[in-house]
This record gives C-alpha cells, sequence and structure tokens, in this order.
C-alpha cells in the first residue's frame, strides 16, 4: 500500500515548509553583503541538496532492482530520478536568477556548484529519451538501472572535476554558501533543507500511489475482461 | 571560506525584492503545476474506476452484479482462467509464469505483483456495493 | 589460460582484425578529425593555436571523432549474433565488456596517432608538448573506453540508436573534458609545455578511470540477460 502513511506526511511537509518560509523572512537577518538577494540561498540550495541526494537514492533503488529483479524497485528509481529532474529545474530557474539579482547576468559560469548541476540536470534529462528508445520493457528497466548506477557515479566525480577547474582566485557568486554562516541563517537553512527532504519524499510517495492506483485499474479491467483503456505509457513502469 | 567581498549588489534593494520573490514564485508555480498533472492522473482514474464499476455491474452480456463477485477468484489463477480469447491482446500479455522473476504468481510481466493479494479481491466486492 | 581470458583474447583478436581487413572505422575517424581542423581553422579565423584554444580543438575533435567509432562498435556483434553467443558461452559475459573496450582503447590510440601529429603541423609550433601530451590521451581513452563501451552496448538495442549512444554520452564525459583539457592547455602554451596542476589533472583522469571501469564491470553481466 502506497498511500500509507502519506497523511501524517504531507502534514510534517506543510508545516516544515510554513516554518521554514517564516524563519527565511521573519528571523534570518540580511546576509551583510548580498543583502536580500541572499535569501533566494534558503530556496536553491535545499531544492540542490535534495535532488542531488535523490539521484544517487534512484540509483540506490537501481541497485535493488538489478539485484532483486523486482521491478517494483525500477518504478521507486524511475519516480525517484523523475522527482529530481522536476527539483532541477528549479534548482537551474532559481540559481539563475539568483545570478542575475547578485552578478547582473542570468548565467554565470564562475559559480561552480551551478555549473555542475547543469551538466549532471543534463545527463538525466536524457534518462527519458533513453527510457523510450528501448521497446522491450524488461531490458527497459535494466538498462535504465544500468543507467541510474552510472549516472549516480558519475555525481561526485563531476562535481570534483568542475571545482578543480574553477581558477582559485576568481570570487564565487554565491559566496555566503560557505563556512561563515552565523547561527541563525544556519538554522533557518536546515529548517528548509528539512522542508526540501520532507517534500521530495511526500511527492515521491505521491507519485508511487498514482501509480499504483492506476496499476490497480489496469488489474481491475483485466480481471473483468473489461475492454482496454487509452494508451499507455511507453516509458512510465508500472506498479500495482 | 571568509566572505569574499562583493561589493554593493548588482541592483539597488527594491528591485532585490522583485527578484527574490520571482525565485519562490517559480517553486510555488512549479509545485501547482505538479499538483495540477497528479489531479488530472487522479481524475481519469476515478473516471475509469467508475467505467469499470458499471460494467462489472452490468456485465458484457448484462447480468447484474455476479460479474464482479466471479471476476476475481484465487489470485494466481485469475489471468488463466477468465475468459482470456475475448479479450485481444491479453495473449500477447500473458506470459508463462517465471518462477525465477515473478516471487508470487501473475501472468503479466508488466505488472510487478502487489504485497496483499488477498486484499483486491475483498475490496473489489468491497466497492460494489458503493 | 581461463575460459574468460580466453574469450577475451578471441574477441580483441576478432574485431582488431576485422577492422585491419575491412578499415571500416579507423579511416573515417581520422578523416573526420582532419577535416574538423580544417572547419576550426576557419570557424576561429585562425592559422597558430595555443593553449586553451589549442586544447580545446584538439580534444573537441577528437571527442567527436571518438563517438563515430564508439557508434559502430556493437553493431557488427548486434546483426550477427555475437551477443547471443557470450550469453550461451559459459564465461565470465564482462570478458565481453573488457574485450570491446580494449579494442576501442586501440582504435583511440591508433586515431590519435595519425590525428595529433597532423595538429601539430597544422596549428603549434613546435611538438614539444606531444610527450606529455600522450600520457593524458591515453588516460582520457581508458575514460572513454569504459563509458563509451557500456553506452553503446545499451544504444546498439535500442531505436535511435546513432542517436542515443552520443546524446547519453556526452554529459558523461565532460569530467574526462575538463581534465584533458585542463592539463593539455598548458601543456599548448605558446612558450612550451607547462604543467601547472598537471598532477591533478592526472588525478582525476585516474579517478574517472577507476570508478568507470568499474561500473562498466559491475553492471555488464545485467546487461547481457534476456
Amino acid at each position: 500500500m502506497y498511500g500509507k502513511g502519506l497523511k501524517p506526511l504531507s502534514i510534517a511537509t506543510v508545516v516544515a515548509l510554513a516554518a521554514g518560509l517564516s524563519l527565511v523572512f521573519f528571523y534570518a537577518p540580511n546576509d551583510a553583503d548580498q543583502g536580500f538577494i541572499q535569501k533566494i540561498f534558503y530556496l536553491h540550495v535545499p531544492l540542490a541538496m535534495v535532488s542531488l541526494v535523490g539521484f544517487i537514492v534512484g540509483g540506490v533503488f537501481a541497485i535493488l532492482h538489478l539485484r532483486s529483479g523486482d521491478r517494483r524497485w525500477d518504478a521507486y528509481s524511475y519516480v525517484s530520478i523523475h522527482m529530481s529532474v522536476i527539483f532541477g529545474v528549479g534548482v537551474l530557474i532559481t540559481g539563475s536568477i539568483w545570478a542575475k539579482a547578485s552578478w547582473g547576468h542570468w548565467w554565470v559560469w564562475e559559480e561552480p556548484t551551478l555549473v555542475s548541476y547543469l551538466i549532471v540536470f543534463l545527463l538525466y534529462a536524457t534518462y527519458y529519451p533513453f527510457r523510450y528508445a528501448i521497446e522491450d520493457r524488461d531490458r527497459q528497466a535494466r538498462y535504465a538501472s544500468v543507467f541510474a548506477i552510472t549516472a549516480g557515479s558519475f555525481v561526485p566525480l563531476n562535481f570534483i572535476a568542475v571545482r578543480l577547474s574553477e581558477s582559485l582566485v576568481h570570487p564565487r557568486v554565491f559566496a555566503t554558501t560557505n563556512g561563515g554562516l552565523p547561527a541563525s541563517m544556519m538554522f533557518t537553512f536546515l529548517v528548509c533543507l528539512t522542508a526540501m527532504a520532507l517534500l521530495w519524499v511526500t511527492l515521491v510517495k505521491f507519485e508511487l500511489t498514482a501509480k499504483s492506483a492506476s496499476g490497480q485499474v489496469k488489474r481491475l479491467r483485466r480481471a473483468l475482461d473489461a475492454p482496454p483503456a487509452g494508451p499507455r505509457s511507453r516509458i512510465a513502469p508500472e506498479v500495482s | 571560506m571568509s566572505l569574499l567581498p562583493l561589493g554593493t549588489p548588482a541592483l539597488p534593494l527594491d528591485e532585490a525584492g522583485k527578484y527574490v520573490a520571482g525565485a519562490y514564485i517559480v517553486f510555488v508555480l512549479l509545485l501547482v503545476i505538479y499538483v495540477s498533472i497528479m489531479a488530472i492522473k487522479l481524475q481519469r482514474i476515478e473516471k475509469e474506476l467508475r467505467e469499470l464499476a458499471t460494467f462489472a455491474e452490468q456485465g458484457p452480456s448484462g447480468t447484474p452484479e455476479r460479474g464482479a463477485a466471479q471476476s476475481s477468484p484465487g489470485p494466481p489463477e485469475r489471468g488463466a482462467e477468465q475468459g482470456s480469447p475475448g479479450t485481444p491482446g491479453r495473449g500477447a500479455e500473458d506470459v508463462p509464469v517465471d518462477s525465477k522473476t515473478q516471487p508470487a504468481g501473475g501472468s503479466d510481466r508488466n505488472l510487478v505483483p502487489s504485497e496483499a493479494t488477498a486484499g483486491p479481491s475483498a475490496e473489489i466486492r468491497g466497492s460494489s456495493d458503493v | 589460460m581461463t575460459p574468460s581470458r580466453v574469450a577475451f583474447r578471441a574477441i580483441l583478436e576478432k574485431d582488431l582484425r576485422t577492422e585491419l581487413r575491412t578499415l571500416q572505422s579507423l579511416p573515417a575517424m581520422a578523416l573526420f578529425a582532419v577535416t574538423t581542423f580544417v572547419i576550426f581553422r576557419f570557424g576561429l579565423d585562425r592559422t597558430q593555436l595555443s593553449g586553451s584554444l589549442a586544447s580545446g580543438v584538439l580534444w573537441a575533435t577528437l571527442l567527436f571523432a571518438a563517438i563515430l567509432g564508439i557508434n559502430r562498435l556493437f553493431v557488427a556483434e548486434r546483426h550477427e549474433g555475437g551477443f547471443d553467443a557470450i550469453r550461451l558461452a559459459p564465461i565470465d559475459r564482462t570478458a565481453l565488456f573488457a574485450a570491446k573496450a580494449a579494442a576501442l582503447i586501440v582504435y583511440l590510440a591508433v586515431l590519435e596517432a595519425i590525428v595529433v601529429p597532423v595538429f601539430a603541423i597544422f596549428f603549434l609550433d613546435s611538438a614539444a608538448a606531444i610527450p606529455p601530451l600522450a600520457a593524458i590521451l591515453l588516460l582520457a581513452d581508458i575514460g572513454l573506453a569504459a563509458t563509451g563501451t557500456l553506452i553503446a552496448s545499451m544504444a546498439v538495442n535500442s531505436r535511435a540508436r546513432d542517436l542515443l549512444g552520443p546524446l547519453v554520452l556526452l554529459p558523461l564525459v565532460v569530467p574526462l573534458m575538463i581534465a584533458a583539457t585542463g592539463a593539455s592547455r598548458h601543456l599548448l602554451e605558446a612558450g612550451g609545455p607547462g604543467y601547472e596542476r598537471f598532477g591533478t589533472w592526472l588525478a582525476v583522469l585516474g579517478l574517472y578511470d577507476l570508478i568507470f571501469l568499474l561500473v562498466g564491470y559491475a553492471v555488464f553481466d545485467f546487461l547481457l540477460e534476456d
């Protein structure tokens, strides 16, 4: 039963998000250098961290899928990656807004974490055409798991490489994100991070429940020998 | 790493408010778009369930009520014994049970067998009372 | 020799012999690279290259030429039942992965042996950078071979196989390119090879090679399951 626990989870997410938002705007002090603009940090960075962890979690589910052959893990892997890609869109847009606000350009190549993230995002964006191109569902699930594992291993390596490529003297755009965060900011950040993590888990569970419901409808349809319904998705793994 | 002096932000402070608001609005928008897409999916599921309930009550040959109880016997046999020839495409989907990869019964390889195999029968019977 | 080693050698020799006899990939890859150099000469409006521009042109060209070769890597296996043969044989299936990756390294090495001197003749002042460059080329070849073999083996079984391979491969090799160009841009400096952060980049290349060889080794079995 995928829907079990969805209610308390959603409530916790709402509470955490509300708490986080209030802290951001009523408690956390303005940054000395970036001023009010720095508030985007509490949105952008948690989104980024949660989605990166989500990609790795997708890779872990993929390992479980390959080892057990149980297609349920493939569904978990797909939904984890799917949700992380959606969060990723948010990361790139908020990152771009932050860059424009503090640096004047909609994109800055000098910010290594943003650039690394773009590369990771581009890689995971190929997950969908990749799945789509493999017709046999069984093979599709296996290959997708291989992709998820390869891409998951890629994430840390990519961050290392991009970080190293940056000239050490060029000032970072998002300089406040490293060390020196006063306690009030750190607390606010942690609450926001928790809220984003809860949001991710809630939405993943939500999506799995919806897939499960769809799957049960198909089972029912088959059991009743009812005529088949509309077109099925070529790539989204089925859950029941 | 200490805060590097970036000088004044590129924009005056009242402009900055717009960008911060923009970022948070983007986040909310993404969330709302996601929820709407899921709502559409939910609508579709509801519609299909309604169709199936009607279908189950009337049956393909018009026998009321009995269709629901009859079409869900013990789970492993369900696929193999129900009038398979009638439904197009089922032949292609009914793959012989491969005990290596299928933990429980189930003749369709695209479906992952769910944990509660006894549950659905009771649930189907229950829902026909609605 | 264990059966897997025998299989490894057999597959590798078969691939190399086929390529030698039919010459279907290498000349095309080399020709593509040289023509691309000409395009760059006009596109950038330069007759001499050095530093980051030189390393960028060299590595971008090598990468795209390599992709041409990677696309073709498993085509014969698919058409002539090579995959089935491996599945039936009582050996470790990663022998196929190892053999194909080794073959790809050989192709890339031969490609570079032809193309890099041409590059030097076209755009460089002196050939002093070439020996240290060879080390970078070797490490990059290993990484490209590991990732390329893995992706190609999946792409060949898909519908849009010519498109899918490069599509998925390109983001994956970005760290490799970052490291390779990072080291090359100092080697190709106008005043003679510089070795700034050479060790760092070699380490990154080595790490990349290690990770993707391990990943390929670990998952290849699952790719061949029927």
